[in-house]
This record gives C-alpha cells, structure tokens and sequence, in this order.
C-alpha cells in the first residue's frame, strides 16, 4: 500500500517535539486517572472498615480533582495524541489502527465504562450507601486499568513486535515480549502519582488539623510502596528490549542516556522521599513539597517516555515501518523508481528555489527527512552536516544506516540523493539566490556504487549489535 | 450502486460500515445535545426575555446546564468508535484532510477543553456569584466554541472528499473548494441538532419533572416543541440548499436506487418528529407516547442522514486504497474479544445505571429519586 500525505511544516520544531509535548502531557494524566481509581477504593474502604475517619470526606474531594483534571484533560488529549500521531506520521498510527482496532475498541468499551461509573460516583456520591461508593470506585478503577492493559500492548508492540513478525498472530503481538514488564511498571507509575497528588488535595483540606492530614498522607504514601519493585521492573524492561535499542539506552545515544537517567534520578528522589519520610518515619508533607515531587514525576515520565519513543530508532514500528513512513521493502523498489516521483504536493515556496535540482531534494527532504528534522531548528540537518564536504555528504546519506546506525537507509535513486546533497548545502548556505545544478555522471555513478555497497537493509536487522555488511569497510 | 446501499458492497465494507454508522449515530445524538444545547444556553443567558422567570432559569436551561458535563464526556467518549473505523474506512482521504488542516486542526483540541471548563464553570456557584455580564460571555463563549468545532469537522469532511483540491490546498490555497457548500451543510448540522437535543432533554424534563418553584410561563412541552419543529424545518431548508450544491451524479445516487430509501428514512423520521411533537405541545405537556414517536423519528432520521451522507462519500472518493486497508483488515483478529468486553461493559454500564437510580441509597435520600438539577458541590 503505497499512501502519500502532506507533509507539514512545523518551523523550528521537528514533528517528533510536537507528538511528545502531548503525549507526554497525556501519559501523565492518564497514569494518574489509572492510580486515582485505586487509591479512591482504597480510601473507600480505609473509610467502611473505621480505619480512618476523614477518609470519606477525602474520596469526595479527590474525585472531584480527577474529574476535572483527568475526565476533561486526560480524555481530550488522549483523543489529542491521536490527532498528533496524524500529523506526525499518518502511516504509523494507521498502520497501528489497521492491525489493532479490534483491541482499541475493546478499550473503548472500558472507556464507556469508566466515564458511566465515574460520573456515576460524581454525580450521586452523597446519596450511595457505602456499598454502591465502593462498587461504583471499584469499577471506575477496573475500567481505568484495563484501558491500560489495552493500549500497553499496542504500543509495547511498536518495540518488540516479537513473534508477531513471522505468525502475524494478534496475540503475539498484543502479548510481545515488552508487554509485562512495561504493564506492571506502568501500574507501579500509576499508584505513584495518584499518591502525589493525594499529598496536595490532603493539603487544600484547610478544614483538616495536621494530624487529620498527616494520616491521611500517610495512608495515601502507602501506594508508593511498590516504588521498591521500579529497580527490577525497569530492568526486566530493558532485558526485553531489542540489544540495538537497549544499546541507545546504555550509553549509546548521549540524548537517550541522559533522559533515561533524569528518569530514574528523578524516580530514585520520589522513591527515597516517599519509602523513608512518609512511610517509615510517618512524616508530614506540605503542599509545596508534594508540588515538587509531582514536577519531579512529571519529569520522570517526560524522560521514560523519550527513551521508550527514541529507542526505538530507525523504527517507528520494528521491522514494519521506519520512521519516516517507509517500509523496509519498499526501500529497493524506491532506490529504482524514486522515493518522490509520485507524490501530488508541490512545495509550498515553490519560486524561492533557484533550480529544479534543490526543488527535488526539498521534496526529498520533506518525504525521507522531515519527521524527525528541521532545516536549521531542532535537529537541524544543516547544523548536523556542517562540516562535511559535498563528497562525504553524499557517501554518508548513501551508507546513512552505516554512518548512523539509528538512521533508516536511504530509499532513493542516485539523483534525488545528489539533490539532498544539493538542497542540504544550499540552505546551510543561507539560500543564495544563484545556485548550479551539479549533474555529473561521475558523481552519480559514485553515489550508485555506495547505495549498493550499503544494501537496502538496516544496520541492525536483527537488533543484534551494529555489523557491517561489507568486509573492510572503514567505521564512519 | 444499483441497489439499496451498502447492500451493493462486499462483506467486508458493509460489516465496518455498519458499525461506522451505528456509533457515528450515538454521537451524534450526544454531541447533537452539547452543541445544541450549548446555543439554547447561550441564547436564554444573553436575551432572558421579560418573562416572570429568566429563560436562562427555566427548566429547559437548568437541565441542560446540569447535564452538559456529562453529555460532553458521553460525546467524547462516544466518539472514539467512529474515530476508529473512519481510520479503517477512508484513512487515507482522513488523515489527508487533517493534515491539510495542519494547525487548524489541532487547535479543536484546546477549543474544546475551554469549553468542557466552561460548562463547569457554568453550572458551578462560582459563576452565580459573579457578575451577570460574566454568566453571559461565558454561555456565549462555549456556543461559539463548540460552533468552531462544528465548522472543523465539516471543513475537514469535505476537504477529505475533494480529492483533486488536495494539491491546492496544501500550497495554501483556499482549504474547502465550495464554500457555499461549507456553509450549506454546517447550517444542516447546526439546524440538526436542535430536534436531537429536544428528544434527549424532552426525556429528562419528563423522567424528572422541575420543581413547581421552576414553572415558568412557557411550558417545556411547548418550548421543546416549538424549538425542535423549528430545527427541522431550518435543517431540511439548508439540506436541500447543500443537495443543490453537490454535483448531479451524486444527486441520482441520493435520489436513485442506492439513496431513495434512507431519504425516505430521513423524511419519515422528520414526519414522525413533527407528529410527536404537535401531540405534545397540543396537550401542553410531555408524555411517553409522544416522546416515544420524536425518539423513533429521531433515531430514524440520524440513521437516514449517515447513510445518505455515505453515498455522497462513496460517490466522490477513489476507494482503490480503502479496498486494500479493508482486505487487511479482514484477516486481523481480535473481534472476538471486543464483543466479549463490549457485552460485558455494556452490562456492567446498566449494573451502574442501576445503582444509581433505583438502589442502594441511603435511607435519607430514598424518598427523592430525581437528580438534583443545582450543582451538588
């Protein structure tokens, strides 16, 4: 199925930024919806067994920051991510819709679920017998768990297709080998937030003494418990992950590392606050600290979730699609036909380019480049390429799953490389209004010589550590 | 298309269609309630009226304050499912038009969580203690905003079956080709919601009846009468302005064999709404048989509308990739276990229902089953 789309421009943003602004955003409300619906029933039942006496009036309030904050944020941005992944890459979130959509209607059905017992409890809270709250908490909190359990798989699946890949089983690739670990770690996320923001509503309570505050904060810091489980779940996570991926992750890629050790400095932070302070020494916590914390599990979600995105390069689905929308066996047909000629978009400044030469390229690199760079803003090709010369340009682009293992190969012919080239160097030299086509034999025949020598394959076909094909062939 | 659509069509596609079409309508008739009921709002809160009692304090409009949030959420939720099945239908000529839309696009999203706050804020008693001028740019501001949505998704529906206008739109030419026929049909779907909006709140004033201290002159029989007789003869008006606007090949298919039929779904439907709602209004008061009739009507009307606005789809689109996407689809599993989950939930939704109406309340609350229309916070 060949499909073109439109490829917008985001200017100094790279569409890869604006999808993580929101799905960032959304994991985070929606972790915390999952854990609030725990944390409620256990509230609810700390209350029916006389084992806390403001527990009551806790759960009241509380639901009442989940449904403003998750049932109208957390819903809208999820509908949100789904409008991004469009915009970011429309063959990926189709791809991920035409093989899973029986299973996100299953998560929808839990949707209805969850929005029926939570407006339920919402509406009604003040004239249920205890039994109806707990009930009506209890299947809030089930429905909210499962659409985790649903959209876990889906996206687990993007990274560790596992035996999906040969059977095509739903099953498999529903139940890949990241799917539990990533489930439990994400519950374990879940209660750590919900247990957050309890510590600030407990502290909005002015009617409460410190000591009403103080147990209900301890009881709420009770869900961070299994924060002890993070250390060995993130390990059996990282034990799952394909070696070239787990490789970024570990001191591959110096942008993944570092987000990956904000994650688990800031997880290490919230982890030590709350298993010492709260739960063993019982202590109290201001509604400043606790804003704190919350930042720091923002910024540990944030963190997890660009490595759990950019580890999966150069895929945006593994060995399905790469994550420029192209499939790894169309990239021969590609390097024969051009990975351009068919496209119906012109360019939208179509009179600011001197040559028909830099015209292909900038279509070139609207269609091979664009998703995860910018010209001259974030990751910015003109400043990652400055001090290459047009030789080492081409032979780099030419190898580029060889020159940068977490780049996809180039799916192009001979000439819309040497246009790249072209278009690369012309805009990092500020767009002159005179510029030369180069058509030489010689160079394009140079330029067919390294596309055959790099293969159409990835670098790491089996996410076994980087090999190159080529014996002899000097490291770039 | 010779014959009934979809009935001309191969298994498969009937099946998604199918299931489009039966979920686009449940969110329609919510989101027919919010949008609706959003104008009404907006509408009795900025002309009040001289009456005894503020429009904006009639039951009509206290009803509909208290239930928006709610009725949003139900939208929203309900449609995810169309969402889904339009990306296994016509992902492609979907995901074309929303990213022709780009930024345009994207911005419903914090359109719509103002508005969502909004219509808290608008039932909440922060607002009551405010300013009136404050009650009434609030009111207004979520119409409009939900009104932006409306001409979002209408931009975006027509652009998708506008194929051969992709290129020049994307260059930045003028997104809808036909602007007429933007306005055309965002006016059909603005008149539309009304009558929808009548039926559900219709239901609500009658299941729970307003407090005598809520009487106004005008009963909510007559009110909901008057505006949902109004909505359809506004939205046939426009329907018929679009019908004129679309080209004549799509015109024989709506007129022909594969259309005929839900056009005369569509119109019985609306005769069904006008007969109900004339018993009711001629009695000056709601009753079940006459909400049954505008219910029927109502529902027979969406239905109508969905598969008519298939055709003119079908009639427009090249469908050579959809084909491809379906025969993928086909083989992928996991239907299986949807209608498992969905019968469960769905049993689960009416166990919660149930709860909460008629059981397990506490013995202080058990004389009063009716909702309280103020805001319980």
């Amino acid at each position: 199925m060949s499909e073109f789309y439109p490829v917008n421009d985001y200017g100094p943003l790279m569409p890869g930024l604006v999808m993580a602004g929101v799905a960032i955003v959304h994991v985070f409300l929606a972790q915390f919806a999952v854990g609030g619906g725990m944390l409620l029933c256990y509230f609810q039942w700390l209350d029916m067994t006389g084992r806390n006496s403001h527990a009551r009036k806790f759960v009241d309030g509380y639901f009442r920051v989940l449904v403003l904050i998750s049932f109208i944020l957390g819903a809208l941005t999820g509908v949100g991510i789904w409008f991004t992944a469009i915009q970011v890459s429309a063959p990926t979130i189709g791809e991920m819709v035409l093989r899973f959509h029986w299973l996100w209607a299953t998560e929808w059905a839990f949707f209805c679920l969850e929005i029926v017992a939570g407006y339920s409890f919402y509406r009604y809270h003040r004239q249920l017998s205890d039994h109806a709250r707990l009930t009506l908490l209890g299947l809030y909190a089930f429905a909210a768990w499962m659409s985790l359990f649903w959209i876990n798989g889906i996206l687990a699946w993007q990274l560790t297709p596992g035996e999906w890949l040969v059977t095509q089983a739903l099953a498999d690739g529903f139940l890949n080998p990241s799917f539990w670990p990533s489930l439990l770690f994400r519950t374990v996320v879940c209660l750590t937030l919900a247990g957050l923001v309890a510590c600030i509503v407990v502290n909005s309570m002015s009617d409460l003494d410190r000591d009403a505050q103080r147990s209900l904060i301890n009881r709420a810091a009770q869900l961070m418990i299994p924060m002890v489980l993070m250390p060995f779940l993130g390990a059996w996570y990282l034990a799952s992950m394909p070696a070239d991926s787990r490789g970024w992750v570990l001191g591959g890629s110096p942008a993944m590392m570092l987000f990956f050790m904000i994650s688990v400095g800031a997880s290490l932070a919230i982890g030590g606050y709350a298993l010492i302070g709260l739960v063993l020494q019982r202590l109290y916590i201001n509604g400043a600290t606790a804003s704190l914390l919350l930042l720091l599990a923002f910024g540990a979600t944030a963190g997890g979730e660009f490595v759990r995105e950019g580890s999966r390069k150069p895929w945006s689905i593994r060995h399905v699609l790469y994550s420029n929308g192209i499939r790894p066996e169309e990239v021969a047909g590609l390097r024969k036909t051009g990975s351009v000629a068919d496209d119906p978009f012109p360019l939208t400044r179509d009179a600011l380019y001197p040559n028909d030469q830099l015209r292909l390229g900038a279509k070139v690199f609207r269609r091979q480049c664009a998703v995860c760079h910018t010209m001259h803003g974030s990751n910015a090709v003109a400043h990652l390429t400055a001090t290459w010369d047009s030789s080492q340009m081409r032979m780099n682009i030419a190898k580029l799953q060889h020159t940068k293992p977490f780049m996809p190969p180039f799916a192009g012919t001979p000439a819309e490389l040497e246009s790249l080239v072209q278009y690369v160097r012309w805009s990092g030299r500020n767009q002159p209004l005179n510029w030369p086509t180069d058509t030489c034999r010689e160079v394009l025949a140079q330029i067919e010589t390294w596309l055959e020598e790099a293969g159409t394959a990835p670098a790491n076909p089996d996410g076994e550590p980087e090999r190159h094909q080529h014996d002899g062939e000097p490291e770039s | 298309m010779n014959s009934l659509f979809p009935f001309g069509l191969d298994q498969t596609t009937i099946f998604y269609l199918v299931l489009y079409v039966l979920t686009l309508v449940i969110h329609w008739a919510l989101m027919a309630y919010v949008l609706a009921g959003s104008l009404w709002l907006a509408w009795a809160t900025v002309f009040p009226g001289s009456g005894s009692v503020p429009r904006g304090r009639q039951p009509l409009s206290l009803r509909l304050r208290d239930w928006m949030p709610f009725m949003l959420g139900g939208a929203i939720t309900a449609g995810v499912a169309p969402l889904l099945f339009v990306q296994i239908l016509y992902r492609h000529q979907f995901y074309t038009a929303n990213l022709l839309l780009g930024w345009r696009w994207m911005l419903v999203i914090p359109v719509l969580i103002l508005a969502f706050y909004l219509l808290y804020l608008l039932k909440s008693p922060l607002l009551k203690q405010r300013p009136q001028w404050l009650n009434r740019l609030a009111s207004a501001v979520a119409a409009v905003c939900f009104v932006f949505v409306a001409f979002c998704w209408t931009a975006n529906h027509l652009l998708s079956l506008n194929e051969s206008h992709w290129p020049v739109a994307y260059v930045g030419g003028p997104l809808v080709a036909a602007r007429l026929t933007l306005i055309a049909r965002l006016a059909t779907w603005l008149a539309g919601t009304v009558p929808a909006m009548c039926v559900l709140a219709g239901w609500q004033l009658f299941k729970w009846p307003p407090p005598a201290d809520q009487e106004s002159s005008v009963r909510p029989a007559d009110r909901l009468a008057l505006l949902s007789c109004g909505g359809i003869v506004l939205a046939a008006g426009s329907a018929f302005w679009y019908f004129q606007q679309l080209p004549a090949p799509v015109q024989q298919h709506l007129t022909g064999s594969a259309g005929a039929g839900w056009l005369g779904l569509l119109i019985a439907g609306a005769g069904l709404q006008l007969a109900g709602w004339l018993l009711q209004w001629r009695q000056h008061r709601l009753h079940a048989t006459g909400l049954s009739l505008v219910t029927a009507g109502s529902f027979g009307s969406l239905l109508g509308i969905a598969l008519l606005r298939e055709i003119v789809r079908y009639s427009q689109i090249d469908l050579t990739l959809s084909r491809e996407v379906l025969e993928v689809a086909a083989r992928t599993g996991g239907f299986g276990v949807f209608l498992i989950f969905a019968v469960l939930n769905g049993l689960l939704i009416f166990y919660c229902v149930r709860l909460v109406t008629s059981r397990d309340r506490q013995p202080q609350d058990s004389s009063s089953h009716q909702p309280p229309v103020t805001d319980h916070r």
